[in-house]
């Protein structure tokens, strides 16, 4: 209970650390804020009298509380190049880019698991080398360069769409039947998610071999195997589940990580989520919604990395401080 | 911070030579040529430095004139073909490793001096300056670092040099980590104890007893940083926030995209900037992950019974944990 | 004004008279036996950043301007003004008010009538705030007194002068929804820049779609408006889809999922021309890629820019022919003019002054005139001004500068700056590149401090044929609106007044070429090349008018299915 405690405690204050660093980050920006405001047409009169509206007049400790305040209130702020609220332009691209992450995650955990078990039943051979060696490159290749060989190699020659979330056809005479919209979206969501996939699932593949050939050698599975228990009973019932605790808590730490990955991936496939958010946020310099963007990925890994911690807790007990 | 289980140790799959202890010279022999992937490692390395360093003199074309067709395809003349601007691909390679090694380089030696200053600190002194500086290292390590990277980026403008201090910044936590552990073992140490006994001051205690101790440690991380610290650049050149007039491996990676490689079937404008970047990030984690095992054989046994491999900024922060 | 600055897009405005099929009038259905029906999937990398005209900046934003807001006149194929909204018009004999005949019985989408009141209830809007919030339309009515709408058909335009090229002027005034947008006429008309129609969907519509649905950067849907007045869209809706990088263009076209590519990328021309499955057109199109030159001449650093011999040496020092190669794959021509080919003969009047020519390639040219100014060069090569008194006073420096380059361009402006930085550093000139971010941005950055921080940017113009609204962005009434280079004459000011008022046509055209020469000769740019514009489209579809985007309502509603 205590290291319960104790983490909460932590991963809270890391939020507060966060926030405010998410506050001041923001407020050192060379030449102001404001730099990104729709001001084409516009007089340094009623430049002015925006900043004003924005709060960006008052001293930075005022501009803090503000800020708390709002945030406490579940208000991101507005953004300055389209003036509607922060979450308004952001949530969208959040919803758009959970199932890549998803489906990301879980084609990463298959290779994984496959690329693993078969390096571990046959290690020391070439395939195991082979195996791991691949594993390695893979999660060594920059995933924006993964990205485009993917389009190169596997998008044109298919002729598998490579770019958007969906067909821009899809909705344009009202909206579709569930089973259209599923079908279009995963479509365009397979090349993304097969990118991120490809460039994180090393990592597991390493965990899964080294867990299994730890028990791979036990006494026991010796003895299952003199008993005749079937190859894949053994690597399930014996080999998996040991790996089951490294592998789970590594899905939820891995989640920075795939955010990250999903940033550069989204700009690739032209898929609107948040790093296309991200990535247009920067262009406008419309630094609101970067901040909303930082903020909201801030949280999402602090608490990726609590229920990692809690996990871990769950699945074995033994850990403390 | 949390984990401090024991699990049973994990055979390396990188086959990391055992740890071994022996006369000082002997035992960096050891380390640095005993095994066969150091080797390779160290080999890999040290020839893309040559090329680094060399770049301006070994590179068989300009780097800023036009010398060949548009996607002109590898010939006699132009070994990698060139590239959307009818360059050289193979001078712009070459070019590449000069920026993204310095890159790697500068930024792992701000890494390093940020990390060593905190962690020996730390780890030296202990008690309430210890607390402090790992409460705010441990806030750090949990931010997730491509987003803060980004975003640093994008506040503070596209420079080489911006770049080397950002990701420098942002790295160093692990680091700290890493040497904090170290030199508080070393503290203990009886001939540390006995010189402070003998009346030497703090500067003498860490410059010529600390400090020699951990050098080995440094160098190891040093290296496994360089390898974050290219990774990390790619991504910053391909989101457009790299020193446009910088040619890095990254920024030729966004070029072959925004330049359409792809639709001119110019695999040579692809592939190359991507297997530099993925072959000397394994190198450095090959050597770094060897020496460091080797070095403190305490950390082969690291969180959650994994190893990492620190190949991926993220990485890093778990490791530590 | 869709001064589009903005290079993203493809639409702008080209205009040229080649003929692109068709029947006489650009809007006339030609005709039985054409298909309808379809959706017309088009492909841009440039995007809709606003429905709102008072903020919009990317070209693509009024393309969409042109399809949801009624104008009084458009360009049809020619091209030639033709009457959109508007049916016949008259002037009065001093030449100072206009009588618009407006279409009886239009309706808005929303089925609130559309009449001559919208109208003018828009200009004298635009009128009141023109110094501010609406200074985005407001040269479209430069000389405007008022507007009334005597009854719901009748339009009547106030002059304070005779003017020459009223209808091109009104050609570029988008009439709103008066209904929709009167509640965001007060607050000193603060609320019109805030209010943004693309957030209240269906967008009301005048014109002949409404918008269904936006997304800024993935698909925004056109549906055909049923009351729209004039000829309908053969699509059964138009698709424009935004992508992040051509390469995802391209191969979303290769698999058959656009019809038409708005502007096709420069480097993929070639392969998309390869395996005939698409036709592509192309064409000089109306814009003009320059280096600008900051000319506010108050501007505090680096004053030996403001010298124009300085700036002619820089033109030397800039080989136009390999940005021509390199960067258009040879779609582009050098260009020295300030108007496009397109305010050339194909526009009906020659506007462009032949005097005006690109000078040569030549560096050893360049190095001479800035050694005789007394610039040397240092021992790392780059040359030194020293501390001067006088006209350019300043301490001394290197000749080291920054180059704001934007985002949006629909050209590889990263190679172009390292072309230009490539030869400018063998004249000792020393360039960075400073990422300007979207136009927005990059625009505040020049405006900066009052056109006081910036040196140098790269930039172009998508221009009109008529060469009023490109003669008025160097006046410095322009400032903070479209002027992007702070340039101050009050002598070309009152000329730029004197042209607007003089109605025969060949003194005009005189007053204007000295307008172009006064510009050419002080560079606050240096042009750099009328870029070509090339779109495709597959074969499946036809009828398409890749010059009139932005400039007519045909441009989505005339293309059909073969």
């Amino acid at each position: 209970m205590d290291y319960i405690v104790k983490r909460t405690g932590f991963a809270l204050m890391t939020l507060f650390v966060a926030i405010s660093l998410n506050f001041v980050l923001f407020r050192a920006i060379p030449g102001g804020a404001v730099s990104g405001l729709r001001c084409q047409h516009c007089s340094v009169k009623f430049r002015e009298a925006i900043i004003k509206q924005y709060g960006l007049d008052k001293s930075k400790w005022e501009q803090y509380v503000v800020y708390l305040d709002r945030l406490g209130h579940g208000d991101l702020g507005t953004s300055i190049a389209d003036n509607r609220p922060v979450w308004d332009d952001i949530r969208q691209p959040l919803v758009n880019t959970l199932p890549m992450i998803v489906a990301g995650t879980v084609i990463s955990v298959l290779l994984g698991v496959l690329a693993g078990v078969v390096a571990a039943w046959r290690r020391g051979t070439l395939m195991d080398t082979a195996n791991t060696w691949t594993a390695l490159a893979f999660y060594a290749a920059p995933t924006q360069w993964i990205g485009i060989l993917v389009v190169f190699y596997i998008a044109l020659p298919l002729g598998l769409p490579a770019a958007g979330i969906e067909s821009n056809t899809l909705s344009i005479f009202g909206p579709p039947s569930t089973w259209a919209f599923v079908t279009d979206r995963a479509n365009h969501l397979l090349l993304p998610a097969l990118t991120l996939g490809i460039g994180l699932y090393g990592e597991y593949a390493l965990i899964v071999r080294s867990s299994m050939l730890e028990t791979l050698g036990e006494d026991y599975v010796l003895t299952a195997r003199a008993k005749g228990l079937k190859n894949w009973a053994i690597v399930w019932k014996h080999g998996l589940r040991n790996a089951m605790l490294p592998l789970v808590t590594l899905i939820a730490l891995s989640f920075g990580y795939i955010v990250a990955g999903a940033i550069v991936v989204e700009d690739v496939f032209s898929y609107p989520g948040i790093g296309l958010a991200t990535i247009n946020a920067i262009g406008r310099q419309d630094y609101p919604v970067l901040q909303g963007i930082f903020l909201l990925l801030t949280v999402a890994v602090i608490v990726a990395n609590f229920a990692a911690d809690l996990l871990y807790f769950k699945l074995d007990p033994r850990v403390t401080t | 911070m949390s984990a401090s289980i024991q699990a049973p140790p994990v055979p390396d799959p990188l086959g990391a030579p055992a740890a071994v202890a022996p006369t000082r010279r002997g035992f960096m022999r050891e380390l640095l040529f005993g095994s066969r992937q150091t080797v390779v490692g160290l080999a890999v390395i040290a020839f893309f430095v040559v090329i680094a360093v060399l770049a301006p003199d070994i590179v068989p074309h300009s780097v800023t004139q036009q010398t060949g067709p548009v996607y002109g395809a590898p010939n006699g003349h132009h070994l990698l073909g060139t590239d959307d601007g009818g360059i050289d691909m193979l001078s712009e390679v070459i070019y590449g490793a000069r920026v993204s090694m310095l890159v790697g380089f500068a930024a792992s030696v701000v890494c390093m001096v940020l990390g060593g200053l905190v962690g020996v600190l730390s780890g030296y002194f202990g008690g309430k300056t210890d607390i402090v500086l790992m409460r705010i290292t441990d806030y750090f390590l949990v931010i997730p670092d491509v987003p803060l990277m980004i975003i640093a980026a994008a506040i503070f403008g596209r420079s080489l040099l911006n770049i080397i201090i950002i990701i420098g910044v942002i790295y160093w936590t692990s680091t700290a980590r890493l040497l904090r552990a170290q030199v508080k073992s070393l503290r203990e140490r009886v001939y540390v104890q006995r010189a402070r006994s003998l009346g030497a001051g703090h500067s003498r205690l860490i410059g010529s007893h600390i400090m020699p101790q951990i050098a080995p440690l440094i160098v190891a991380n040093t290296v496994l940083t360089i390898a974050t610290a290219i990774f990390a650049e790619t991504y910053i050149s391909f989101l457009g926030l790299g020193d446009p007039s910088a040619i890095s491996w990254g920024k030729l990676i966004q070029n072959s995209l925004t330049g359409g490689a792809v639709f001119h079937s110019a695999w040579w404008a692809i592939i190359p900037p991507g297997a530099c970047v993925t072959v000397v990030i394994l190198a450095c984690t090959m050597v770094g992950q060897a020496l460091e095992d080797s070095l403190n054989p305490r950390l082969r046994v690291g969180h959650l019974s994994v190893r990492r491999f620190r190949m991926r900024p993220f990485s890093a922060r778990i490791e530590s944990r | 004004m869709r001064a589009h600055r903005l290079a993203a897009s493809a639409l702008a405005a080209v205009l040229i008279a080649a003929g692109c099929g068709g029947g006489s009038s650009t809007n006339a259905p030609s005709g039985g036996g054409i298909k309808t029906g379809g959706v017309l999937r088009v492909g841009s990398t440039s995007y809709i950043d606003s429905l709102n005209p008072f903020v919009a900046i990317e070209s693509q934003s009024y393309v969409a301007f042109t399809m949801v807001y009624p104008q009084l006149v458009q360009y049809g194929q020619g091209p030639k003004i033709e009457g959109d909204f508007a049916k016949s018009w008259t002037t009065s004999t001093d030449g100072k008010t206009w009588t618009f005949t407006v279409r009886s019985g239009a309706k808005w989408s929303d089925g609130t009538p559309l009449t001559a009141e919208d109208a003018a209830w828009t200009g004298n809007l635009v009128l009141q705030y023109a110094s501010g919030p609406t200074a985005a339309l407001a040269a479209a009515l430069t000389h405007v007194t008022s507007m009334t709408a005597p009854t719901p058909t009748t339009l009547v335009i106030n002059y304070d002068a005779p003017v020459d090229n009223v209808l091109p002027q009104l050609e570029q005034f988008f009439i709103l929804p008066k209904h929709v947008w009167e509640k965001y006429a007060g607050n000193s008309g603060k609320d019109l820049k805030t209010f943004l129609p693309e957030h209240s969907l269906p967008v009301v519509s005048g014109g002949p779609y409404t918008i269904r649905q936006y997304n800024e950067k993935g698909t925004t849907v056109y549906i055909p408006n049923k009351y729209f007045y004039g000829p309908k869209s053969y699509a059964s809706a138009v698709a424009l889809t935004y992508y992040t990088n051509s390469t995802s263009m391209i191969a979303d076209l290769d698999a058959g999922n656009l019809d038409f590519v708005d502007q096709v990328p420069y480097n993929a021309i070639s392969s998309v021309k390869s395996g005939g499955r698409f036709n592509v057109q192309s064409e000089q199109s109306s814009e003009v890629t320059n280096i600008t030159f900051n000319s506010n001449p108050l501007k505090p650093k680096n004053r030996e820019l403001l010298d124009p011999q300085v700036r002619q040496a820089l033109e030397y020092a800039t080989d136009r022919a390999q940005i021509v190669r390199v960067v258009y794959s040879g779609y582009a021509i050098p260009w020295a003019n300030m108007l496009s080919v397109q305010s050339g003969p194909s526009s009906g009047i020659n506007w462009l002054d032949p005097s005006i020519k690109p000078l040569p390639f030549d560096v050893t040219k360049a190095n001479s005139i800035l050694d005789s100014l007394g610039y040397k060069k240092g021992s790392d090569g780059t040359r030194v001004v020293p501390a001067t008194t006088g006209k350019y006073a300043q301490p001394a420096h290197k000749m080291e500068y920054g180059v704001i380059v934007p985002n949006s361009l629909d050209f590889n402006g990263d190679r172009q700056f390292q072309i230009i930085a490539a030869s400018w550093a063998q004249a000792g000139v020393k360039l960075h590149e400073v990422n300007g971010g979207d136009s927005g941005p990059a625009y505040a950055l020049e405006t900066a401090g009052n056109y006081t921080k910036f040196d140098l940017a790269t930039w172009d113009w998508n221009e009109y044929i008529d060469p009023d609204a490109q003669l008025s962005y160097m006046t410095k009434a322009q400032w903070f609106s479209w002027s992007d280079t702070g340039y101050n004459n009050p002598q070309y000011d009152a000329m730029y007044k004197q042209q607007g008022t003089i109605t025969n046509v060949q003194q005009r055209v005189a007053l204007v070429m000295q307008m172009e020469r006064i510009i050419a000769n002080d560079r606050p740019y240096i042009q750099l090349v009328d870029e070509g514009l090339v779109t495709a489209n597959t074969k499946g579809w036809t009828g398409f008018y890749p010059d009139l985007g932005a400039y007519c309502k045909c441009y989505y509603t005339a293309p059909h299915r073969v």
